[in-house]
Order: C-alpha cells, then structure tokens, then sequence
C-alpha cells in the first residue's frame, strides 16, 4: 500500500516549517491552515478476494463523487465536476454481464437507481479518437453524501484491527471530492481524497501521520502555490518527506504543466430554474464579468449531467436563432436517454451528458468597461421534464447537480505531456469530448448553500385518484349505452316527440 | 349579402380565396421561422424533412427518432432535401392536398348531393376556407395529405369507382391505421343499389347461406380485394426496403403506445394512473385494455351497419367521430379527422337548423376544450398537479360533450336527414 499525502498552503505567511515535526516514521503538522490531498494506491492482491475478482472484469473503472457543498479550488486541484456520483468504465472485451451495479449499490447506497449495467450505463460519445484512454460507458446518480461507503470500507475492507483505516474512513465524509480510480495495467486501485480544508478551518489540520507497517510507503508533502513562471506551466514550492527514509522535510521547487487551471478573473456563475418550472424548466445560468477569453482560442463551454427525469431536445439546439435566443452557440455533444416520450419509469438508463458552448457577448469580449460596470450575462438552457410516478402528493421534488463551467482552449502540450502532472486528474467526463491538446480554464461557481438545484414536478396526486378508474369506466359505458340508443332507437317515427322532425323527407 | 353571395356563386373566387388563404400563411411561416427562435413550422415537419435527409443519404427514415410514419412520406417530401426554398415543398404539396380535397368536396356535393353551385361552395369552404384547414397543413403536418386521401376514397366509392377505392382504402390505413374503420361503412354501403341485389318483395326468412350470398356481391370482393392487395403490395415492399424497423414505428409502436402524457382522451388520466409503478399495490382491474372495446364497435360495427345504407359520407363523419372520442390518445389534430366530413352532413343536419341547438353545440364543443386547455396550462407551464381532479374531469366532461354531439349526428341520420 502507497500512500500520498499533499497539504497546499494558500498563504505562504501561514506556513513555518516549526508546525511540522519528523519523529522515526511519523509526521506530526500542527494548526496546518491548508487544503488536503490524500491518495491510497492499493494493489490488487491487498484486496478481498470478492472485490478482486469483481475488478478483474473490468479493463477500467473510474469513480467520481462531488460533495455538494461549494468548495474552493486552489490549484494544482483546479478541475471541477458536477455534485453527485459519476461512474466511468470499460468492460472486458467479454465482460459486459460485469456486475458494476450491484457493486455500485452495496457500497454507495442501495437507492441507487442501477438495475443493470447493461441498460442503466449510457455511452460516452468519444469525438477525440486520441483520448484513447476514454472509458465507453458512463454513468449518474445523485448522492448527498457517501457516509454508506465509509461504512463499506470500515467493514469490509480494513483489517478488524485497524482503527487508523477506520478512522482515515470517517474522514472521508469531509471530502469535497473523492475519486477511485482501477485499471488492468497499473493492477492498483486508487482512493483519491480532496479536502479543501481542516475540519475546522480556524483551527487548520493537527495530525501525526505514521507508517502502518514496513512494506507501506507514505510520501508527504507540503506545498505552496507560486506564481506562473510560463503561462502554461504551474509552480509549487515547499517541503517533500519520505516516512522512514528522510528524517527531516526535504525543501522542494518544481513547475509542471496541467490540464486544469484556475481562472484569473473574478468571473464565476450561479445556477437556478426560472419559475415557474412547469413541465418545461429553464436552466438558467448567471455568470457576472468580466468574460474575456483567458486567452484567443478559448471557447466558453458548460457541461450538463441530467438525470433521467430531465432531458434537453436536440433536435430544437439545430435552429441559430433558438440557440441565439438563449445565449448558447451550439450543442457539442449529448450522450445518453433523450427519448421525448417516455416517461421516468420506463426509462431505465441514468439520464443524458450534454456539452454546450455558452456564446459570450462581444460587448463583454472587446472589454469595454467604460460603464465601470458590466450586466451580468445570462444563460439559458431549456430543458423537459419526464412524467413522474403517482405519488400520495401533489409534486415530487426531483434534484439537478449544477453543471460546470469552463473555457476550452488550445494547448501547446499534448494529453501525454500533461499527465507527467503528478496531480493530474483525468475522466471527468467532459475531457473526452475535446481534441488532446485543450487545455481546461474553470470558472468557480458561487455557490449558496449547496450546487443542487430542486424542481418540483407536479405528479398525479393518487390521494385524489380514488374515484378515476371507476368515474372514468362509468362514463365511457354510460356514453357507450347512450350511443347504442340513439342507434336502436333514435330517431325512431313517433319515439321522438320533437316538433321539428320534417317527415317530409324521410326516405322511409 | 350580395357580396357574399356574388363570391360564393364563382368557383374562381372561392377556390382562389383559398389558395390566397394558404399562400400568405406559407410566406407568413416563412418570415415567422426566420426571425423567430419561435417557429411556425410544425415539429413534426422536421421530423419527416429530416427522415428524407436520411433517404437521400440512402439511410433508412427511421434512423430519425420519433419517425413513426411510412416511409413513402419521407420519400413524397424528397424534394425538400434540395437547397432553398425546396424546404417548403412538403408544406405546399400538403397545401394543394387541402385544395385538391376541397375540388373533391365541392363535386360530391353538386353530382351526389345534388346541390346547387352556391350552396355546394359554401360548404365545400367549411374546408377551404377554414383557418384551422389551412394552418394545419401550410405548418407541415400531414394531416391535410391525409385528408385528400379520405376525400378521394369517398368519391371513388360515390362514383362506383371500386378499383380505384379500394387502392386508396389500402394506400390509406398503410398511412395512417385509422382509415381501416371506413372499411366497413363502404362494404355495407356498396350493398345499395347493386345489380345482383335481389328484388325486395322477397318475403319470408331468408337462409344463412342466402343471406351471405346476398351480401357477397361482386362490387364487394372486387373492393375488399382491391384494398387488401393495395395494403399488402405497400407494406412487403416497404418491408423489404426497410425491415422491421418500417413494422415497429409505423404499426406496432401506434399499437403498444401508452399515451400518459396529458391529451383530451378521457382515458388519459386512467393511462397515466395505471401505467405509473408507484399503483401496483392498489386494486385495478385494467379496464383500459378494454377501452379498444367501445370504440370498435361503435366506429366499425354498430354505425356502419345502422347508418352507412342510408348516407355514407355522414357516417363516416359519426364513424370517425366516435373513433377519436372514444379513442384512448386525442389531441387538436385528430379533429381534423372528422372536420373533413362536415360539409356532407351540415347542410341537412339539425346543427344548422336549429340555430339553438348548432349554436349550443359549438358553444360546448369550444368551451370543453378551452376548460380543458386551462387546466393543461396550469400544469404544463405553472406546475400546478391539475391531474385530478380538474384535467380529469375537463377531459371527461369534453368525451360528454362529444358523446352528446355523436348523438345528434346519428338521430340526424337515423331521420333521414
């Protein structure tokens, strides 16, 4: 087992190198005031037999769960990803009966809507062929919390004995952010855990973290963030430690290029439905300016994860003035359910992926602030919802994660140079539908209390529904009789008292 | 007055209205689409132009979702796959569809009516010059083609054209399925005044066989011939271009379909209700795989043979009328089904006659979909669960209206009127 530990310390002046301290092989840090990364590589033979076999089908499995709860993002942990669970994965060439689902609902909750991975996955529409290492099948759920993970781990995968497995498990629940990544190559499975900062924030981190046993090695570092030396480079400095073969912090200064990088405008938007919703909710996204370009190539882009019971019509994204009309210039890519006529129930994949480009004003983009102040742009993306089950209610609230937003813009590096990023983090579901040479520019949303936006659908209120199956009979065979009547009988000479019958032109 | 009646003595006028009608309407689509993300075009006339942008790419139409159509409709609307102005040509072919099957109007009704030109022209225009008419199809639906297939099969049959109807009578359930029903009004109604029929003073209780001989009559072979070899010859070649997928969205979906989205059949709600996972533990009887019950035996049996001897065009106006009153999906469209059949029955029917009971009638007839329409905004764009009780019962309370209105029109026809 591998562990990587990264603390990023935002202001440079909160940091001296007296609040941490090396004893043996372990590593003390005192009211560290830092963001947190932690990284446990485990390799496939350390794993349960059950859960080794069940990996073994699958050629990649990526895991991303999104706290919903807005965090910042210092860099190099810039990339951003819609709140809730998304799954990514390939099969086995043979192994498409995987149980991925029944995995997936024993170790994140079993009200995830997953019946079987053959029709609750959709396929990721892959436009860069070059992005070889793109999983097929993608999938959804939204997922307040993963305390039924940490449950998993503690019970299942760490030794009875352990309570620092334990307790690294509770920790999880304060993650804004953990991946879980396996491949067949690396044979490994990585748990990759991000924390924006200490539990209690005032305080900053206060730990000592140890070497478990001899054949694990930990790798710690703690790092600041320095400005750009080369536009398209990221620079760090700071101290690294080896637990058990340094026995002092190793200073430390390297610059990487990236994939990810933070925006250097104020600029960040905020996601609500207009009301009413209706049937027929609107998305709306407000993004305040300044919106020029970080640099030439880049395009504005949003990236939407819909459940089933919302989906988008693409065949009305074709038309430019609808698009105009919305403040969006193209659908790039929809992946997933978009049936218009079928309702939530008989839907059994988990929803659809839509890439949009976002059109920016050419106000905003010639920069000219001689107001001072800017308007806020404004986005809009209209969307439909499914009809939902009968319920005893009259609406059934039904949950949106907020999409990302981000620039798209040419990079000079290729996709193979940017992983040499020791904190690269890839599928994310949107890199995919991008040429390898982009580079990803994100835009923070400002967020209130959570990145979730709630609809209410108004359902068939089954409360009320008692008297429709026999009202509705009753007068389909009331009319039925009535009709067979007039047909009997109707019209009959003399069975009809009305005056204005004009027997003269009776043909019979 | 005279105006009016000076107008609708010329056929030029009359027929050039409405011509004038659907050509400001088209050149209206057409500024509206191009200034507005709002268009006036029909969805569904994207869906058939991008099923014949899939043929000319000599793909199948279905590789279009939500095409459930023959597929002679997307090859009929080729042309609209050429640049420019061909988009339009599947609005204006359906356009001079509703001219061509308001021509057919106005001459059954002066050969088989025998109404004088004035009179056949104004009711002839109940069609031509209806907005609804010329709005339907100058947006691309193809219900106006539709019609013109209905009015020609009425004429072939008036016109003792057997061949010919019963090609049409094929080429149209092939279209569109509901066209079936006219099956059996025509086949009764071709037992009138056949050669072969027997003299009436024939008394006594005839035999079965007699009977049966009686009524398989050459006319009528010939017809249930014509339609099935049409029907058939259409559906293996268009199976044989086009496999099961031609099977599966032009029949079977239209069969399998469970409409749970809100519409003016008075079973939607009952659809919805049943169809939805969470009512399973409640007790149901699934009547609604029943509803098919009612509605066949009014539309294909009990009309046809208590009404179509007497008058065939006005019931096949109660036939279709029943059909899609009683029908388990019904939007605006359907409408237009038995819209196409009014200018037969109106002119003798007590609807006119009686100013208080036409008038009333229409008065219903509008404010049950208007009750209804309201109650379909507050869900669709306020989110108000109008389900029950207020979309119910505004969709039952408009099948009253309807079954009312049925009424009249079969006591009409049963008087001979």
């Amino acid at each position: 087992m591998k562990q990587r530990i990264t603390y990023l310390v935002p202001e440079a002046d909160d940091f001296h190198p007296d609040l941490l301290s090396v004893r043996d092989a372990s590593l003390s840090v005192r009211n560290l005031k830092a963001a947190k990364e932690h990284r446990i590589t485990v390799g496939l033979s350390e794993l349960p037999e059950k859960l080794r076999n069940v990996l073994g089908e699958w050629r990649e499995l990526h895991i991303r769960w999104v706290s919903e709860t807005p965090y910042d993002a210092p860099p190099p942990f810039t990339s951003r990803v819609s709140p809730g669970l998304h799954v990514f994965f390939t099969p086995e060439e043979k192994g498409l009966k995987a149980p991925l689902c029944p995995l997936l609902r024993q170790t994140f909750g079993h009200e995830l809507k997953c019946n079987s991975t053959v029709t609750a996955f959709t396929k990721a529409p892959i436009l860069s062929k070059r992005f070889s290492h793109s999983p097929s099948l993608q999938y959804h759920s939204h997922l307040p919390s993963i305390t039924h993970l940490i449950r998993y781990i503690q019970d299942k995968l760490c030794p009875p004995s352990s309570s620092s497995c334990k307790n690294g498990a509770s920790s999880l629940d304060s993650t804004s952010y953990t991946d879980i990544d396996y491949d067949t190559i690396s044979h490994a499975l990585t748990l990759n855990a991000f924390f924006p900062s200490a539990p209690d924030p005032s305080i900053g981190w206060t730990e000592t973290i140890s070497l478990p046993s001899t054949s694990s090695t930990i790798e710690i570092g703690i790092l600041n963030h320095e400005p750009n030396p080369d536009p398209e480079d990221i620079a760090f400095a700071g101290f690294l430690t080896v637990l058990g073969k340094d026995t002092k912090p190793v200073p430390t200064r390297f610059q990487t290029i990236t994939r990810h990088y933070p925006l250097s405008t104020q600029t960040t938007y905020k996601a609500h439905f207009q009301q009413p919703t209706g049937l027929h909710p609107t998305l709306q996204l407000t993004l305040t300016p300044p919106l020029t370009p970080p640099a030439q190539s880049c395009k504005l882009h949003t990236y939407l994860t819909l459940p089933s019971h919302l989906f988008l019509d693409p065949y009305s994204f074709r038309d430019p003035l609808f698009l105009a009309s919305h403040n969006l210039t193209a659908l790039h890519s929809l992946a997933g359910n978009t049936d218009l006529e079928a309702p939530d129930w008989v839907v059994s994949e988990w929803g659809s992926a839509a890439l949009l480009e976002l059109a920016i004003p050419p106000s905003t983009t010639s920069a000219s602030s001689e107001t001072g102040k800017e308007d806020d742009m404004t986005v809009t993306v209209p969307l439909h919802l499914r009809y939902l089950p009968a319920a005893n209610r009259a609406h059934t609230s039904v949950p949106l994660p907020w999409p990302v937003v981000f620039w798209a813009c040419r990079s000079e590096e290729g996709a193979a140079k940017m992983a040499t990023n020791p904190f690269d983090r890839r599928v994310l579901g949107y890199e995919g539908l991008f040429g390898e040479r982009t580079r990803f520019v994100h835009v923070p949303p400002a967020g209130g209390k959570v990145l979730v936006e709630w609809v209410d659908v108004p359902v068939l209120d089954l409360r009320k529904a008692g008297w429709v199956e026999m009202g509705t009979v009753g007068v389909v065979v009331a009319a039925f009789l009535v009709i067979c009547w007039v047909l009997l009988f109707g019209g009959r000479r003399g069975g009809d008292q009305k005056k204005e019958v004009k027997s003269g032109k009776k043909k019979q | 007055m005279a105006v009016a009646s000076a107008f609708f003595r010329s056929s030029t006028s009359v027929f050039s209205a409405a011509v004038l009608l659907r050509v400001v309407l088209l050149v209206y689509g057409l500024v509206q689409d191009a200034y507005s993300p709002i268009k006036y075009t029909d969805i569904d006339y994207f869906v058939f132009t991008d099923a014949a942008r899939f043929i000319s790419q000599g793909q199948s139409p279905y590789a279009r979702d939500t095409y459930r159509y023959t597929p002679l409709l997307a090859w009929l609307l080729y042309p609209t796959t050429w640049p420019g102005y061909w988009f339009s040509f599947g609005k204006v072919l359906f356009a001079i569809g509703d001219i061509a099957a308001g021509w057919m109007m106005f001459k059954i009704l002066r050969n088989h009516s025998s109404m004088t030109k004035e009179r056949a022209l104004k009711f002839s225009s109940i069609w031509l010059l209806n907005p609804m008419v010329a709005t339907i199809s100058t947006r691309g639906s193809s219900e106006g083609l539709l019609g013109v297939i209905v009015i020609a099969l009425l004429w072939a049959v008036l016109a003792r054209r057997i061949a010919l109807a019963g090609f049409l009578l094929g080429f149209a359930v092939h279209f569109k399925i509901y066209p079936f029903i006219y099956a059996a009004s025509i086949v009764w109604w071709l037992g009138q005044g056949s050669t072969i029929q027997k003299p009436k003073s024939t008394k006594g209780p005839k035999s079965i066989m007699s009977k049966l001989a009686n009524f398989v009559t050459k006319e009528r072979i010939e017809f249930a011939l014509y339609s099935i070899v049409a029907f058939l010859a259409l559906n293996v070649v268009m199976y044989q271009a086009y496999g099961h997928a031609f099977l599966e969205h032009s029949y079977f979906y239209h069969l399998v379909r469970i409409d749970h989205r809100h519409n003016f059949s008075p079973y939607n709600t009952l659809l919805y209700l049943n169809s939805s996972p969470s009512n399973i533990s409640s007790t149901s009887f699934e009547l609604e795989r029943l509803a098919f019950l009612p509605q066949l035996l009014l539309s294909v049996v009990m009309i046809p043979i208590a009404l179509a001897k007497r008058d065939l065009p006005s019931t096949m106006l109660a036939q279709t009328f029943a059909f899609v009153a009683f029908n388990k999906v019904c939007t605006s469209q359907y409408f237009l089904w038995y819209m196409m059949f009014l200018p037969f029955y109106l002119p003798k029917s007590t609807l006119l006659q009686s100013g208080r009971i036409g008038g009333s009638a229409l008065i219903l007839w509008v404010l049950g979909q208007v009750a209804w329409l309201q109650q379909g905004y507050q869900l669709e764009f306020l989110g108000k669960s109008t389900f029950v009780p207020g979309l119910w019962a505004s969709s039952i309370l408009f099948f009253v209206i309807n079954t009312g209105m049925l009424a009249i029109v079969i006591r009409d026809l049963k008087l001979g009127r």
